[in-house]
Parts: structure tokens; sequence; C-alpha cells
């Protein structure tokens, strides 16, 4: 075998190793594609309960939690303790939490809301609209949305309370905190 | 010309008049389009499904947007870029060759010029000629089995 195939072969096997452990070492749950770092698509909906709307230009200038759930939804059930202390710690504050419900019925998303203490602005996608704008790939999924409007970071699947606090804790300005 | 002879090539004329007319220039309607869009998309929620194939309910609500972006005029490529600016290239099922992403299609090429180098290298190493000893060592090799021959004792068959 020639010199330099050998020395390809090595270098290709090398290049691969270190391409693997980087991938490796990257958290699968926090995916930096599609939607990230770009601006906030815009939504207005009709509020799950009450009347009125949940736009996001309303909160233009706070840190916004978009959370994507639904009431058959077990995962999103495991995180809705997180999401409520979150909400409860900054709800007079700059940050503010929507929910968005994902495929599910008005009413089976409306019994989840009163079951799961659910208090923060909640609204039903537009069949898929704002899901697919987003990029949402499977429920739960939380966006973090900064206060310059731009989609700072995504987590895929159930959110703890410490991956919470400090993402949110990461875009609040340092003057607020 | 017998006739069976004229019934082959019209059988064939027909054939031919039947492929030329299913692969003609045409401009294709929005049903087509969306089946041609959809099969590209991948089903989100799937595990390697695409869009027009997967029976799940985020593929039909995304069935359901390409069937309204037909209709609203947008071009194919501006529907595949609606859904690749959310989702990136992985919503592709296959991966556009413009993008870093189409590297993916020079690792086959890559392997069987890889194989076809080993494969040559070998045959070379193989052939008669590569391992042919050069003048000085033939010359060497006579001396030896002159030298050899010449030691040699007439060889006895034990019998005797």
């Amino acid at each position: 075998m020639p010199r330099w195939l050998r020395y390809s072969i090595v270098g290709g096997i090398v290049a691969l190793t270190v391409v693997l452990m980087l991938a490796f070492r990257h958290d699968p749950l926090d995916i930096r594609t599609g939607t990230i770092n770009r601006p906030a698509p815009a939504f207005v909906l009709d509020r799950l309960e009450g009347s009125g709307k949940v736009a996001l230009a309303d909160h233009a200038g706070k840190v916004v939690v978009l959370n994507f759930f639904a009431s058959w939804c077990i995962p999103c059930k495991e995180e809705n303790p997180a999401l409520v202390r979150a909400w409860e710690r900054y709800r007079t504050s700059d940050v503010v939490v929507i929910g968005i419900l994902y495929q599910d019925s008005l009413d089976s998303g409306r019994r989840y809301l009163r079951d799961n203490g659910v208090t923060w602005p909640t609204a039903a996608d537009d069949a898929g609209r704002i899901a697919f704008a987003y990029g949402v790939r499977g429920i739960p999924e939380t966006y973090f949305i900064g206060t310059d409007g731009i989609i700072a970071g995504r987590h895929v699947g159930p959110i703890d309370e410490t991956t919470l606090f400090n993402a949110i804790e990461t875009l609040r300005p340092k003057a607020q905190r | 010309m017998t006739r069976e002879r004229l019934l082959i090539v019209v059988a064939l004329l027909a054939i031919v008049g039947a492929l030329g007319w299913s692969v003609r220039p045409h401009e294709a309607t929005a049903a087509e389009r969306v089946d041609h869009i959809t099969s590209e998309l991948r089903c989100v929620t799937c595990q390697g499904l695409s869009v027009k194939d997967s029976p799940a309910e985020s593929a039909r609500q995304m069935r359901d947007l390409v069937v309204q972006r037909v209709a609203e005029g947008r071009t194919d490529d501006q529907i595949r870029d609606e859904f690749r600016a959310s989702y990136g290239d992985w919503v592709l099922l296959s991966p556009p060759v413009a993008s870093w992403t189409g590297l993916i299609w020079l690792v086959p090429l890559i392997a069987v010029a890889a194989g076809l180098a080993v494969a040559i290298g070998r045959v070379r190493t193989s052939s008669p000629t590569a391992g042919a000893p050069t003048a000085s060592e033939l010359a060497a090799l006579r001396d030896r089995v002159a030298r050899e021959e010449a030691l040699d004792l007439p060889q006895t068959d034990g019998a005797e």
C-alpha cells in the first residue's frame, strides 16, 4: 500500500474520531440548529382560558420562556412543577412564560391547565403553524427568547428547574438580576 | 413483412409512445407538486419517514401547510426553504449538494477511490515484473548455483 494512502486512511480515522468525540460531548437535548440565534417568529393566538389574545409582541423587551405542551404528553407533566416555580418566581419581573398547546383538543388543554396549576398565558397552536415556525420536533420543547427578541436557546424534552432557572438568568439583563 | 412482425413493430411503437407520453415535459398540477414536495420533506416526529408517507398528525399538518403554500402561489423552493429555515437541512430527506451537508455525497466517491487505489497497489506489487530480480542479483544467483553445483557430490540411491 502506498505511503500516501496509508497516511490518508490514518488521517481519516483520526478526523472521524475527533468529530465523533465532539459530537458525543454535545448535549443532545440542546439543539442549536434551525431557529436558534434568529428572531422569534411572531404569533397572535386566542387565549386558551378566558378571553383575549396571546401575542409575542406584547412581551417585547422581556425574557420569554415559550413552552410547547399537550395534555397527552407525560414528560410535559413531569416538567410542569419546574415551570410553575419559575412562573411564581418571575411573574412580577421581566420574565414571562407562555404555553403553546400542541396537537391537542381545547377541552383537554383547559383541563390540563386547571389540574396542573398553569396560570401563565397559554394558547392553542394554529394547526401546527407556530410549532413549525419554531422548529418543534416533539414535545415538550422549551424556547428561550432574549430581550432582543432573538431565540437564544432551546431545550428538547422535560426541563428541570436548574436548567430552566440558569437559562432565564443568563438572558436577564444584569441590572435586573 | 409478415403479420407477426407487423404486430411486434406496432407493439414496440405503442410502448415507446407511452413512455414518451409519460415523461413529456408538462406543467405539474397542484396535487403533483404537493406530492413531490412532501416526498422530499422529513416527518419531524417520525423515524426516517417522509411527510407524504407518514400517518402522523404532525406530517398531516405539514402536508396541509404545503397545500396552503402551493395554493398561495409559492414556488417549490420557497416552500422547502420555509421548512429549512425552521429545521435546517435535516428536514430534507436528501441533503442538498450545495450546502456543507452535501459533503456526505462525497463519502462514497472517496471510499470507491480509496478502494481502487488499494486494489491497484495490490495488483502492481503482485505482478510478475514488479518482483523481477536485477541484473546484478541474477549474476550473484548464478554464481551461487555454480558454486553449490561444484561442491555437490554424486548422488547415491542407497541401494548399493
